[in-house]
């Protein structure tokens, strides 16, 4: 008995754990990554919430810029169960006799059935493949009265001008889940190069690059992202003023990043490996891009995730003011423009469904960006 | 097979006990439970440390010997958890009972009372080791302040005296500067200064020379070694040097993965060492004088990743002498060979 | 240090001088200026405007001026301290921004003094207590409140509180307490009007800096000198309160150079959703209708105070950490 050591821990779990040492540096980020729930949890949402942005024109039965007096604040559809299947009420014209106003009841008489795959509108597919088809859409009821309105699905209810909410977050998640990220990848991509050169060569171009990050430095963010927003020109296309507020976003989020990245080559650059390489002759461009930048790497991929919501929020900020994105585009903050006056948010709750979407976006990208953090740097 | 105690337990006869250690630390073991698994750090550490004199802990890294320095000062990592072993404590040599520091609670009174009053302790950087927003004085002063006198005036009239005594030129002007200030050596003076402040009766200094050159270290061990002759403090010497301990220490005690695998007097370590990973630790420094066809050796592989458990002696992945079905088996327990001298090694069973 | 200050002074007049010229070349980029706007409100209104009377408001406004002209008319009026007339009002400029400059600012200073009486302990809190139940509730809030945008958050609470009560929208004050002297009852009518923005500006800044500072605490309480302080027998609250505390609180000090630009404009979109007359909303309609003077004042000015937040949190850097030389 005195002979035998504590009895060990054999198994699976044993096996775990003994070659945490072996494993390679990205595959340790992995597990701590996995450690954190809600950051996984997040990643999920995210990755969902792309698909459907991806096939949002399919998803939305209608197009999102199609107005219809006839439904005007519409509440959203109650999908009840027909004869047919699955279906919607009708809806019928009543006068008001104490107003002399032509109101719209439900007709719980009529039963539109609920269609899946239906032809709608024209859209590419992914960008690229021309199609009409949708998930789901609403057929005329056989038989009902065919001078009625036709009868259209309105899941998530209308706006003050009859368009059906739904498919206006859909189309919207179009620009509201790209606009941040393809501004912060500028950002990025700037403040990357700006701050790796500036640490790297020094002297006089690190100077002017200091001198010029401390001006852009000196704007207040948001009144500049206004004044910008408001120089760009009204009635250009939807995609050039898309991507307008994209480069402005990127244009300003440069500069805190490429100062971090700067102090971090500073450092790198009076390191052994560096002087290694210098003495074996690599050129400053491998020494860049092989020593340099795969070293800022990790913590710029930190950054960029978490300045990814606040871009988003940014963009959201601008379209609600007006000086984003513009009709006949649509993105959430420019919806949200509707939702503005507090008396209509009462009435007609379900304008508040972009406030709830851009929430749990924000949210999710916030979780995932901090647990990034945790996992590449453990210890900040 | 050994008749004594369990393998990883305290040997009955301990010949190490005298009458008046000021720290017996008995089978100690610390675990450290991380989301990535769990460290076993002290897996069943002895030792003692008699007054007055000077015990050297040495190992590679990761052996665990600075988290034994914090166990006694109680400032273990709050992951880390002691999975049993006690660590008695006696002030002076009157006390009645010794305290077991590990019943204490972590913060409470009593072991505030003697942390930094009759057990100090200094780090390995003293870079990082003072705080950088306070002056050096204030820092000392915070100490006597708590454990000795609440005179404010006495105590910064103590902490100059102090630096006096660590040989800092000028005492007043340190006093009055911020560690920036100081060079590394300096600091670490200032941090000896620290922990002497309320005349300690025991001492742990955690590699206090190895961030420093190699004058300045030589300097600080001769301060150290002076003062503890001056004050007779009991002082727990943690190096991964042996040179180092051959100056400091007058008992050394080695340690591997969690354990103490050898303890010996100074002579018997240099001279008779025993455990195989002793004798290689003392082959890797390289000597003045030594013949030229005596080549410096270093130890092969290197500690086993700390996540894992090695079954029998830790040693025996990278033991020369190593035997097969024995020293992978079963972990050998402490055999006393000497009067002052024990190992932990299957050759000496 | 007085060599310092009167150095970066010089620096940030430079600075502004720049601002100016660059913020009011990106201003005036739009083509029609607001005078546009007037003369199609004074035609609409019946007037027989004579082509004549045109010319000489247009060239009263200069608005024909050519852009470096325009910039220089308008910087050494400013440089006098004369603002100029705005285009929308004909009021003074300086008159209109005084009266919501100081609205803005009494707010945003109330925000700000909340946000740091609580950011510090609620921060402290969270890193002591680290994946605890209260940690996970803090860390759920500060994801919450970093993710709102402050002005959807406005909205919610203002649909929340006109359910609740007669929650009073628009405005400062009620229509009876608008020209009466200051007292109690116009004091807690101020407060009704404006707590919704108060509570938003301290949820959005808090839940931040609480989490950096959790974040720095909980590197602080890593560093050798923590241990130091904590074998000396230290109680651990003095360890935590005077040792590690001091240490972290860096970027709180850093935050004030930011937070007071960002508190005061970021106020344009509560304050639109609010009805409130505050200097944010006053920014973005004098952007919308090209009132470029206007505009251009306020941008200048928010600079200004980004530039002068970022010296005053510099100095208090340097009082809080004797490392931090002033050069």
């Amino acid at each position: 008995m005195a002979t035998v050591a504590r009895p060990l821990d054999i198994g699976k779990k044993a096996k775990k754990l003994e070659d945490v040492g072996q494993l390679p540096q990205w595959k340790l980020m992995v597990r701590r990554f996995r450690k954190s729930k809600l950051s996984v949890a997040a990643l999920f949402v995210l990755l969902f919430i792309y698909v459907i942005t991806a096939l949002s024109d399919f998803l939305a039965p209608y197009p999102h810029d199609v107005i219809d007096t006839d439904n005007v604040f519409a509440a959203p559809s109650r999908i009840v169960s027909g004869p047919n299947g699955l279906g919607i009420y009708g809806i019928k014209q009543v006068l008001n006799q104490e107003l002399f106003k032509w109101e719209y009841q439900t007709d719980t008489s009529v039963i539109h059935p609920l269609k899946f795959f239906v032809q709608g509108f024209e859209y590419r597919f992914l960008g690229l493949i021309p199609m009409n088809v949708h998930l789901f859409g609403i057929e005329r009821a056989p038989g009902s009265d065919p001078t009625a309105p036709e009868p259209r699905i309105f899941l998530w209810g209308a706006d003050r001008e009859g368009r059906d909410v739904f498919s206006r977050v859909m189309k919207g998640s179009q620009i509201s889940m790209s606009l941040g990220f393809i501004g912060v990848l500028i950002s990025v991509v700037i403040g990357t190069l700006v701050g790796t050169s500036s640490g790297y060569f020094g002297g006089r171009l690190d100077n002017l690059i200091q001198r010029l990050v401390e001006l852009v430095q000196s704007f207040p963010d948001l009144p500049l992202f206004l004044a910008l927003a408001a120089a760009l020109p009204p009635n250009v296309p939807v995609i050039q003023r898309f991507l307008l507020i994209t480069v402005i976003i990127g244009l300003i989020g440069w500069t805190g990043l490429s100062r971090q990245v700067r102090g971090k080559v500073l450092a790198f650059r009076s390191a052994d490996y560096t002087s290694a390489a210098k003495a074996a002759g690599a050129s400053n461009w491998h020494i860049i891009t092989k020593h340099m930048v795969p070293n800022v790497m990790s913590h710029v991929i930190v950054v960029a995730m978490l300045a990814i919501p606040a871009a988003i929020g940014t963009e959201t900020a601008l379209s609600f003011l007006g000086l984003g994105i513009l009709p006949p585009a649509v993105s959430w903050g420019l919806m949200l423009r509707d939702a503005s006056s507090v008396q209509a948010a009462i009435t007609y709750p379900w304008l508040l469904i972009p406030v709830g979407v851009l929430l749990i976006v924000v949210l999710a990208f916030n979780l995932l960006g901090d647990g990034v953090r945790d996992a590449v740097d453990p210890y900040a | 097979m050994s008749p004594a105690a369990p393998a990883d337990g305290a040997p009955a006869n301990d010949i190490f006990t005298t009458d008046d250690d000021v720290i017996r630390v008995r089978d100690l073991h610390l675990n450290f439970y991380t989301t990535i698994g769990t460290v076993r750090a002290l897996n069943g550490v002895t030792f003692n440390i008699p007054r007055g004199k000077v015990l050297g802990v040495v190992g590679e890294s990761g052996c665990g010997k600075s988290q034994t320095g914090l166990a006694i000062m109680q400032l273990t990592p709050s992951v880390g958890k002691y999975e049993g072993g006690t660590i008695e404590f006696r002030e002076s040599p009157n006390t009645e009972t010794p305290v077991n520091i590990l019943s204490l609670g972590k913060n409470s009174d009593q072991m505030r009372a003697i942390r930094g009053n009759n057990i100090s302790m200094i780090f390995q950087e003293p870079m990082t080791s003072l705080n950088p927003v306070f002056t050096v004085g204030s820092q000392i002063e915070e100490a006597i302040l708590l454990h000795q006198t609440k005179d404010k005036a006495e105590a910064r009239q103590r902490a100059v005296s102090i630096l006096e005594k660590v040989g800092m030129p000028n005492p007043e002007r340190i006093a009055d500067s911020y560690p920036h200030q100081l060079s590394g050596g300096m600091r670490q003076r200032a941090m000896i200064a620290m922990a002497l402040s309320c005349t300690p009766v025991l001492l742990i200094a955690d590699e206090p020379t190895t961030a420093l050159d190699v004058t300045t270290e030589a300097q600080i061990l001769d301060l150290m070694r002076g003062l503890q002759a001056e004050y007779g403090t009991s002082i727990m010497f943690i190096t991964h040097n042996m040179g180092v301990v051959a100056q400091m220490c007058d008992e050394v005690a080695v340690m591997y993965l969690g354990r103490v695998i050898e303890r010996a007097s100074i002579d018997d370590i240099f001279y008779n060492p025993k455990h195989p990973y002793t004798i290689m630790l003392l082959r890797s420094i390289p000597r003045l004088g030594a013949e030229r066809a005596d080549k410096l050796e270093s130890i092969h592989g290197s500690v086993p990743d700390p996540y894992s458990r090695v079954t029998g002696c830790p040693f025996h992945l990278r033991c020369p002498a190593a035997m097969a079905g024995i020293c992978d088996v079963t972990m050998p327990a402490e055999t006393m060979i000497g009067e002052r001298h024990s190992v932990r090694c299957h050759l000496y069973l | 240090m007085i060599n310092y200050i009167v150095r970066r002074l010089v620096n940030m007049v430079v600075l502004l001088l720049l601002v100016s010229f660059i913020g009011f070349w990106i201003i005036q980029l739009p083509p029609g200026s607001i005078l546009d706007v007037k003369i199609a409100q004074l035609r609409q209104q019946g007037g027989n405007l004579q082509q004549s009377q045109i010319e000489a408001l247009r060239a009263r406004y200069g608005v024909d001026d050519p852009f470096y002209l325009q910039y220089l008319k308008w910087i050494s009026r400013t440089l006098q301290g004369d603002f100029g007339t705005s285009f929308d009002t004909d009021q003074k400029v300086a008159d209109r921004i005084w009266n919501r400059l100081g609205i803005s600012l009494a707010l945003s200073l109330v925000a700000l003094f909340i946000t740091y009486t609580i950011s510090i302990p609620i921060g402290v809190y969270s890193a002591t207590h680290r994946y605890t139940v209260p940690d996970y509730i803090i860390t759920f809030f500060q994801f919450l409140g970093l993710s709102i945008p402050g002005f959807l958050l406005a909205l919610l609470l203002l649909i929340g509180a006109t359910q609740l009560w007669n929650q009073p929208i628009g405005g400062l004050f009620s229509p009876e307490y608008v020209d009466a002297p200051w007292s109690m009852a116009k004091l807690i009518d101020f407060f009704k009007h404006t707590w919704i923005i108060v509570v938003v500006l301290t949820v959005v800044s808090t839940a931040g800096l609480t989490r950096v500072m959790r974040g720095n605490l909980l590197d602080v309480l890593n560093q050798q000198y923590v241990q130091t302080a904590r074998s000396k027998g230290l109680k651990e609250n003095t360890v935590i309160w005077k040792h590690a505390v001091r240490n972290s609180i860096h970027p709180l000090v850093m935050g004030i150079g930011a937070i007071l630009p960002f508190l005061i404009s970021g106020d344009a979109l509560i304050s639109t959703i609010l009805s409130l007359p505050t200097i944010g909303p006053m920014y973005v309609d004098a952007l919308r209708s090209q009132d470029i003077y206007l505009a251009g004042t306020l941008l200048v000015m928010f600079s200004a105070l980004l530039l002068i937040g970022n010296l005053i949190a510099d100095l208090v850097l340097a009082w809080v950490d004797p490392r931090v030389r002033l050069e």
